[in-house]
């Protein structure tokens, strides 16, 4: 039997582990340094960490599960958006507020989720984009409870009970502690007889069915599960920011994450956090790019996609507990998204 | 009950947005059925189309008219550039369909934002064609713009039939709809074709785009709204059918102008997007029975 | 005992008779094949009796219940499990998990003991891993446990498939073609490999095209020609049937 730390431990005794991991190891090293030295790293740690939970939950099932959405920040608005109402017009506590928020994310996706899993190709595709849409136009239109574009502010930061993650670096502390549960969580999914059930109908949703496997069941159960991990993220940011507008959940939340994903690493368990700390992170040396950020993201998405299509970072072996000699084959993860592949 | 003349109105706008919707939508079956391509920057071009054009009139006087074509050509232009520097390259490599989508997504995000950046975030329009009092038949006024935009449309769909019955070019890519390796092997230039859809898909988009902006307005966001209206036009109609996608574009315009009558002017996007959903989930083939 | 029975089973593709009023039985016991030209409708037979198509007519009996119109999915969990014609793994998976893989059907671990790391969660995955490693060994890929499957040449694969299969431990096991694309050496030794879980008292029923491989192994023969059946026999039997001979060389002799 493998476990992570095992795994972790494993990995770095080789020297040349230790370099094919170096992305790994730097992402964690600047998020260790944005604690510490604290300063104006520390906001853009935060986005960094909130949005490699976002984006563990895409690699769940996109990475394992072969599928697409182009719709999760749907599920990440409906918390984002609970949690800021609960918070500040009822007067609820943190916890409690990101929990029926996540709730409502898990009742959508269940709703949502049954008939448009069904669908193959550019109908799935449009289909959640469509979902993502209206949860942004309801945003926008809602205004008794949303207050439309201009948002709602004074949303009181993380905490339990009396104690509060006031301080920046107690935030990035906390939102630390949640990505090792997230990364952790997507470890332990992998490895186990649902994530292997996952990564076995996207590689063939016949042999999956041959052998017992409830492919549509287990579809729906990735969708919901990807979307707890959006939701969370959701809840996190507008606390973190303290301040949400249907913006913060537009569609360019779904392109920045599939940036992170694709530099990252499609399939890989630290890939995630690599992404988002890179995206997030890097950029800054080039401060004053702020307004350009959305169509760095972009640009940088089609090169990867283009150019590097396995993304930058590879490291399948922390998804799984043995390494060998095939990882370095490169593969197409795009690929692994069969549910795109057929036509209706 | 309803005035049967508010209905009347009612009907008339929403022919006439529909046959917007139409426009693109044909620009997206011209894509598909060249390629199997389903090019989410579609929106791009409508939001370019109007934006150009107001650019060149704001900037330079020229006039309406002039604006317009150099702007639909201008677009055009760049829809043969998106194609060459995002799509072909994943084309040449196999790229998955989802690749494919994720890439033009992308494209028309980094496209949204360069135009936010250029003209802010205020909306933008440019004046009506024609400046005249509307006709009133009955009650209903029927504006000139409206009249502009239904002419150009039936104008259009004639030519592009026209085209792709008559010419040879335009059979060249009804082949390559039916049987792409086929077509390769009767001496077609297949890679050539997959420019020209999106250059004839492009300038689709900017002319529904340059038609569309006196009676609403343009700012660097309409692109996203319109594209998802021209996809809807285009499973109505039965996906890769242009006048299927004509026909889905009214459709959805007279149901939307409905949908704002019923539930107030907010809903108009909730109501199309709930209208291509429920398509999806239900009738995913369109109104004309099979898709190709 | 008969394991299957197929009644009067038809299925039509628009106008097209795909397979036509078949009947047979398998036995629990021994292997049994099913030959017949290309085209005679073998591998529709494969899929109506495994649940991925629904028949037109006619009922499939599987240990004397009616399983006609249930979904492959639940065929696997009764006990009926089959292979494909074009070797369907997942690639991106090591041998090991393929395997693993197979056992879904006798393991119930769900997300939340697998996230909370239950004890009974980790018995139950290490206790897959060691029966998916003997099953490994037992077909001769020990060397290969930790490599991609998506690697492996072809040989080696169809073993691969089969191993994995053998970990729902079916009651009938349903192998389609599987000694297409093997040379000389690994056809023999999968005949060895499927008489041994014949042997081992799991129902082996095969479409197969490698005649020698055929007559060596199956107990019994049903021969389709035109989806339907033309001929029942032991390999003996068949060897003789007239019938046989005609679909098979009728062209050829002509």
């Amino acid at each position: 039997m493998t476990s992570l730390p095992a795994t972790i431990f494993r990995e770095l005794r080789d020297p040349l582990n230790l370099v094919r991991h170096l992305p790994t190891l730097l992402a964690v090293g600047l998020v260790l340094y944005a604690i510490v030295a604290g300063g104006y790293v520390v906001a853009l740690a935060g986005f960094a960490l909130i949005y490699a939970v976002f984006v563990t939950g895409l690699n769940i099932f996109m990475g394992l599960g072969g599928q697409a959405s182009f719709g999760h920040n749907a599920f990440a608005a409906i918390s984002g958006y609970t949690s800021a109402v609960l918070t500040t017009s009822y007067g609820w506590e943190t916890l409690p507020a990101m929990g029926v928020g996540v709730l409502g994310a898990v009742t959508l996706a269940v709703i949502i989720g049954y008939p448009t899993l069904r669908l193959k190709g550019h109908y799935l595709a449009m289909a959640t984009l469509a979902i993502g849409l209206i949860v942004y136009e309801i945003a926008v239109q809602w205004q008794s409870v949303t207050q439309g574009y201009t948002g709602i502010s004074g949303i009181p930061p993380l905490g339990i009970g009396k104690w509060e993650a006031a301080s920046d670096r107690a935030q990035l502390i906390v939102l630390s502690l949640i990505v090792i549960l997230a990364m952790l969580s997507a470890w332990r999914i992998r490895n186990s007889r649902f994530g292997r059930a996952l990564v076995a109908f996207s590689g063939s949703e016949d042999a999956a069915r041959a052998l017992g496997i409830d492919v549509a069941r287990y579809k729906l159960a990735a969708f919901v599960v990807s979307a707890v991990y959006a939701a969370i993220a959701g809840s996190l940011l507008v606390h973190i920011v303290g301040f949400v507008s249907p913006e913060v959940f537009g569609m360019s939340m779904v392109i920045a994450g599939f940036t992170m994903l694709y530099v990252g690493g499609i399939g890989a368990v630290v890939g995630p956090l690599v992404g988002a700390v890179m995206i997030n992170l890097l950029p800054e040396t080039f401060r004053g790019l702020k307004e350009y950020q959305d169509i760095i993201y972009g640009v940088a998405l089609i090169m990867i996609l283009i150019y590097a299509p396995g993304g930058f970072a590879s490291m399948s072996t922390l998804w799984r507990g043995a390494p060998s000699e095939d990882d370095t084959i490169a593969r197409d993860p795009g690929l692994a998204v069969n549910a795109l592949e057929a036509k209706p | 009950m309803i005035d049967p003349t508010y209905l009347g109105q009612i009907l008339v706008n929403g022919i006439s947005v529909g046959c917007i919707y139409g426009l693109i939508g044909i620009g997206f079956c011209v894509i598909y059925n060249a390629s199997g391509i389903v090019n989410f920057a579609q929106g791009a071009f409508v939001m370019l189309g109007g934006m150009t054009a107001y650019l060149l009139i704001a900037k330079t006087g020229l006039p309406l008219l002039a604006a317009g074509v150099i702007a639909t050509l201008v677009v055009a232009v760049l829809g043969v550039a998106l194609e060459r520097l995002v799509v072909r390259p994943l084309w040449d490599r196999n790229a998955t369909m989802f690749v494919m989508i994720l890439a033009t997504l992308a494209a028309q995000i980094v496209v949204e934002r360069a135009m936010l950046l250029m003209v802010g975030d205020q909306p933008k329009s440019i004046a009506v064609f024609t400046d005249l009092p509307p006709i009133r038949i009955g009650g209903v006024a029927i504006g000139y713009q409206l009249l502009w935009i239904i002419g150009v449309s039936v104008v259009l769909i004639s030519a592009l039939n026209a085209f792709f019955q008559r010419t040879l070019v335009g059979r060249a890519m009804r082949a390559c709809a039916i049987d792409r390796e086929a077509a390769a092997l009767q001496g077609i230039n297949v890679s050539g074709m997959l420019a020209l859809s999106f250059a004839l898909s492009a300038g689709l988009g900017a002319i529904a785009g340059f038609l569309v902006t006196p009676t609403q307005y343009t700012a660097y966001n309409v692109g996203t709204p319109f594209a998802i209206s021209g996809f809807i036009a285009a499973i109505v109609g039965g996906f890769g059918r242009p006048l299927g996608a004509f026909l889905g574009g009214i459709i959805l315009g007279v149901s939307q102008a409905l949908a704002v009558v019923t539930f107030g002017s907010g809903m108009k996007n909730v109501a199309a997007l709930s209208v291509l959903l429920l398509f999806l989930f239900f009738r995913p083939t369109g109104l004309l029975g099979t898709a190709k | 005992m008969t394991r299957l029975s197929v009644k009067g089973l038809t299925k039509r593709f628009g106008g097209l008779v795909a397979t036509d009023n078949v009947s047979f039985d398998v036995p629990e016991k021994g292997v049994t094949a099913v030959i017949g030209p290309n085209g005679a409708g073998k591998t529709t037979l494969f899929n109506l009796i495994s649940g991925f198509l629904p028949p037109t007519d006619g009922r499939i009996f599987f240990d004397g219940t009616d399983v006609t119109g249930t979904p492959p999915e639940r065929m696997a969990a009764i006990g009926l499990v089959r292979t494909f014609q074009l070797v369907q793994l997942f690639p991106q998976l090591t041998v090991l998990e393929n395997v693993m893989i197979g056992r879904h059907v006798r393991t119930r671990a769900g997300l939340m003991s697998a996230l909370l790391s239950l004890p009974a969660a980790r018995r139950e995955e290490s206790e897959t891993q060691s029966k998916a490693r003997a099953l490994i060994a037992h077909v001769g890929l020990g060397a290969q446990t930790e490599r991609l499957a998506g690697v492996l040449p072809y040989g080696q694969q169809r073993l691969l498939e089969i191993a994995r299969a053998l970990a729902a431990e079916p009651r009938l096991l349903l192998l389609d073609e599987p000694a297409a694309g093997l040379n000389h050496g690994e056809t023999e030794r999968l005949g060895l490999l499927i008489r041994e879980i014949a042997d081992g008292g799991t129902t082996v029923l095969l479409i197969e095209h490698d005649m020698r491989l055929v007559m060596n192994t199956a107990d019994r023969i049903v021969v389709l020609n035109f989806g339907a059946k033309i001929a029942e026999g032991t390999p003996a039997e068949i060897e003789r049937h007239a019938d046989v001979i005609e679909a098979y060389l009728g062209g050829v002799a002509a």
